[in-house]
């Protein structure tokens, strides 16, 4: 027997992640995006058994529709050295046919009766709608997620556009798939390239639709070649415009997210730019029920799981919150207008005991705040109380955590 | 880097899954990456602190084809401080067997071994005369490895089984072997070997695993005198000699009867003990210490080294006619390797007298009794021994699950 090839004793109790959702039985809050991760049953089997919660599968849509793909398809948005900081992708739906689709939600309700199992769908007619919602429930998905927000444009009559961007499309199209939908919940995918996120975010509620999926990647142009001025992806030096996932985007989420949770009253599924257990429990204090991951695992792969739920039971732990619910919507109240703002005196403190007298602070207020900061040769800079307005600046180009504070002067 | 199948984690004899806890200190998890890391290796701080990773995990690191290794060892040490500093997560209830298993020797491979029995459901004696840690807690170098780093294991530890403060002797051995399931052996190599040459006896000889445990249990009242001389070329022997520099001794010698590219050691602890001034002559064979009551120096001849091998792979030294010569010291520290110290050990097979010789499982010519560390191996490092003691433990629980 080989003895050094054995598995580990696990030597630490798992903590209980689970919760209801939407009526659906989470093991835990973190599924996977609808995205090439899902597209393979395989690939999804391997996920649930390294311990995912759920998985919305690849978008399907009905029969005859043309996918045209073209490669490469990635491209990557890499910032001071970092690799992935975004990534941008001219994919688009399942090349798979709907029974495929269909085969594998069966297949896997009955290979993981405890996970969620979702399919995402697109299509252009009503009645090609509602038939993916009728064959999709049929087959067993526990939750239909509506993709009203591909960045390559939908199929239907204004393609190049998305369906998410009109209010009237919105809601009609939502209320054929509600109605189509007769025991599972729907979830509308929605993008935040839009006027007012809070209107769109309205039509889905009036349509009955039971959530939303906030929200869907960011139209973007990942880069030029400076010396063959061929776009990126490079297709043979042409490139269109791609859709952006990953860290880069997580603000926008963000605020997508709380802006819907704090007008409207419907519940949602958070995606877009989480790729860390704490990056969920943000998207989860904003609002989000559960949280999609896609990016995150295309560059690591499923294996990030441990460490989502290792973080995640550890930050409860921390807080002493029983459930991941606990979280939902926790900072909501703290998100208020600029006009509600408490308006307090504040000074820069730069402690004295930490600096390392790099000047960073010095040369970013000089050029970019007020002057406030004065240079002491080889000595901690110096704040001119007169001059600091408090902008914060200097805190955050520091490179020292903790160094520099923002104190309310007295 | 997050690399897939990492080099790092095969290299480490326990295995540690590298990527994952080093993933999980960067997501801010410091407590998750800690408990990945104890999962593999119960001697969790100590190896932190002083493993040689310039010849397991980083010498591989992936990342050192690129530009430089990451500090592997270092991120390591970090997680687990602070998962010592705040509060010992706490573990799972393990399975309750009825089997009892002896563990002789609470040294790197008796608490690898004790501990993962622990976890298997075993009911575990661990029988050492003293403090438990073994070599890391007698004779590392406090410079090297502070006793609270290795108690930062050891406390931990602790809660898993029962420490019986005992030494062992031929009595006793019987006793503990037909009273548990199993036994497992890991008391190490305990008697310093001689050099066997004229004045050995002298005043001030002293053999350098004496010379170590003296110098971490009470370094102030040690006296050496100004010049000490350290015969040896491993890196116990490093150790002494910067030991000796940190006593306060003013001129501190090593000598070495091959040259430095046939020294087997980690090249840190050489540049360490060269940092300590400690001065090292090759290509020097002692003779003879000589001196009245107290050492007065020792005799040397040069040597140059032939064209024959011997088992080791490296060239013999052949002493040179004529170059005798004296190096004038008040102590000479003789640290030329070590030896099991086991009278009691009985019909366990050891074959020339040397190491216990064990089986792909760790059992020795004695059913039921098995062996690890250095006692199996010869001097070797903290992370091997633990690894020995962990992969023992699931040989053990085969045999008992078995019985």
């Amino acid at each position: 027997m080989e003895y050094q090839s054995l598995r580990e004793i696990e030597m630490y109790p798992v903590r209980d992640l689970s919760y209801d959702f939407l009526g659906i039985h989470f093991e835990n809050p973190f599924i996977l995006a609808a995205a090439p991760s899902t597209d393979n049953l395989d690939m999804v089997r391997r996920a649930f058994e390294m311990g995912w919660a759920g998985a919305i599968l690849k978008t399907t849509s009905v029969e005859g529709t043309r996918v045209d793909l073209t490669y490469p398809m990635m491209s990557t948005f890499d910032h001071e050295g970092r690799k992935l900081f975004g990534m941008g992708n001219i994919d688009l739906i399942s090349e798979h046919h709907i029974d495929t689709v269909e085969y594998n939600v069966r297949m896997l309700k009955k290979e993981f009766p405890e996970k969620m199992v979702a399919a995402s769908i697109m299509a252009g007619r009503k009645e090609d709608w509602q038939s993916l919602v009728e064959r999709l429930e049929n087959a067993g998905a526990d939750l239909i997620e509506c993709s009203f927000s591909c960045p390559q444009g939908n199929i239907g009559e204004d393609p190049g556009k998305m369906l998410a961007q009109s209010v009237s499309a919105t809601e009609l199209t939502a209320r054929w798939v509600r109605d189509a939908a007769t025991k599972i919940p729907v979830s509308i995918k929605i993008t935040p390239h839009v006027t007012d996120i809070v209107e769109i975010a309205r039509a889905v509620k009036r349509s009955g639709c039971h959530a939303l999926t906030a929200s869907n990647s960011i139209q973007a142009l990942m880069g030029i070649d400076i010396r063959s001025f061929a776009p990126y992806p490079s297709l043979g030096g042409k490139s269109t415009y791609s859709g952006m996932t990953g860290p880069a985007i997580k603000p926008i989420t963000l605020r997508t997210i709380a802006e819907i949770a704090r007008n409207v009253d419907i519940p949602i599924l958070g995606t877009g730019g989480a790729s860390t257990w704490s990056d969920a429990v943000e998207f989860m204090a904003v609002g989000a029920g559960v949280v999609e991951f896609c990016t995150v695992v295309m560059h690591y792969g499923f294996r990030v799981i441990d460490d989502l739920k290792s973080g995640m039971s550890h930050y409860l732990d921390e807080m002493k919150f029983s459930s991941p619910v606990a979280i939902v919507g926790k900072a909501l109240p703290n998100i208020v207008m600029h006009d509600d703002l408490p308006r307090r005196t504040v000074r820069s403190h730069i402690n004295e005991k930490l600096c390392i007298a790099c000047d960073l602070c010095y040369v970013a207020c000089r050029d970019g705040g007020h002057m406030a900061i004065d240079q002491q040769s080889s000595k901690v800079p110096y704040v001119d109380r007169e001059r600091c307005v408090g902008c914060g600046l200097c805190q955050h180009v520091c490179p020292v955590d903790g160094c520099i504070e923002m104190r309310v002067a007295v | 880097m997050q690399c897939f199948d990492a080099p790092c984690t095969a290299a480490c004899p326990t295995h540690i899954d590298v990527p994952k806890f080093i993933s999980m200190i960067k997501s801010n998890n410091v407590i998750g990456a800690a408990e990945v890391v104890k999962t593999s290796n119960a001697l969790a701080n100590t190896c932190g602190k002083i493993c040689p990773e310039e010849v397991f995990c980083q010498s591989v690191c992936t990342r050192g084809k690129q530009d430089s290794p990451i500090w592997i060892r270092e991120l390591h040490f970090f997680a687990t401080q602070y998962e010592k500093d705040n509060g010992f997560s706490a573990t799972k209830v393990f399975p309750k067997s009825k089997k009892t298993v002896a563990v002789v020797g609470a040294g790197p491979a008796g608490l690898g071994c004790a501990f993962e029995l622990a976890k298997l459901g075993h009911r575990v004696d661990v029988y050492d005369g003293r403090i438990p840690g073994g070599v890391p807690r007698n004779s590392i170098p406090s410079f090297r490895l502070a006793v609270r780093e290795l108690e930062s294991d050891t406390k931990f530890l602790s809660g898993f089984f029962k420490l019986k403060a005992q030494a062992v002797d031929k009595k006793g051995f019987e006793q503990i072997r037909t009273s548990h399931g199993a036994t497992f052996l890991a008391v190490g190599l305990g008697q310093d070997r001689m050099l066997g040459i004229p004045g050995e006896k002298l005043k001030g000889v002293i053999p350098v695993l004496k010379f170590l445990e003296k110098a971490k249990a009470n370094s102030t009242s040690m006296k050496i005198g100004k010049r000490v001389v350290v015969v040896g070329g491993g890196n116990v022997s490093l150790d002494a000699a910067a030991t000796a520099k940190r006593l306060g001794a003013e001129s501190v010698t090593l000598i070495y009867r091959r040259s430095e590219k046939e020294m087997r050691v980690w090249r840190s602890e050489l540049e360490e003990a060269r940092k300590q001034g400690v001065e090292i002559r090759f290509l020097v064979n002692p003779l003879s210490i000589v001196g009245k009551t107290n050492v007065e120096g020792i005799k040397c001849r040069r040597t140059r080294l032939s064209k024959r091998k011997d088992r080791s792979g490296r060239p013999i030294p052949v002493e040179v006619k004529g170059s005798n010569f004296v190096v004038e010291a008040d102590s000479v520290v003789i640290a030329i390797g070590q030896t099991i110290e086991a009278e009691w050990l009985g019909s366990v097979e050891r074959p020339k007298g040397g190491y216990v010789k064990v089986g792909k499982d760790f059992q020795t010519s004695v059913p039921g009794v098995f062996a690890g560390g250095d006692m199996i191996a010869g001097e070797g490092t903290i992370v091997q021994s633990v690894a020995h003691g962990k992969y023992a433990a699931h040989a053990i629980h085969e045999y008992l699950t078995a019985m």
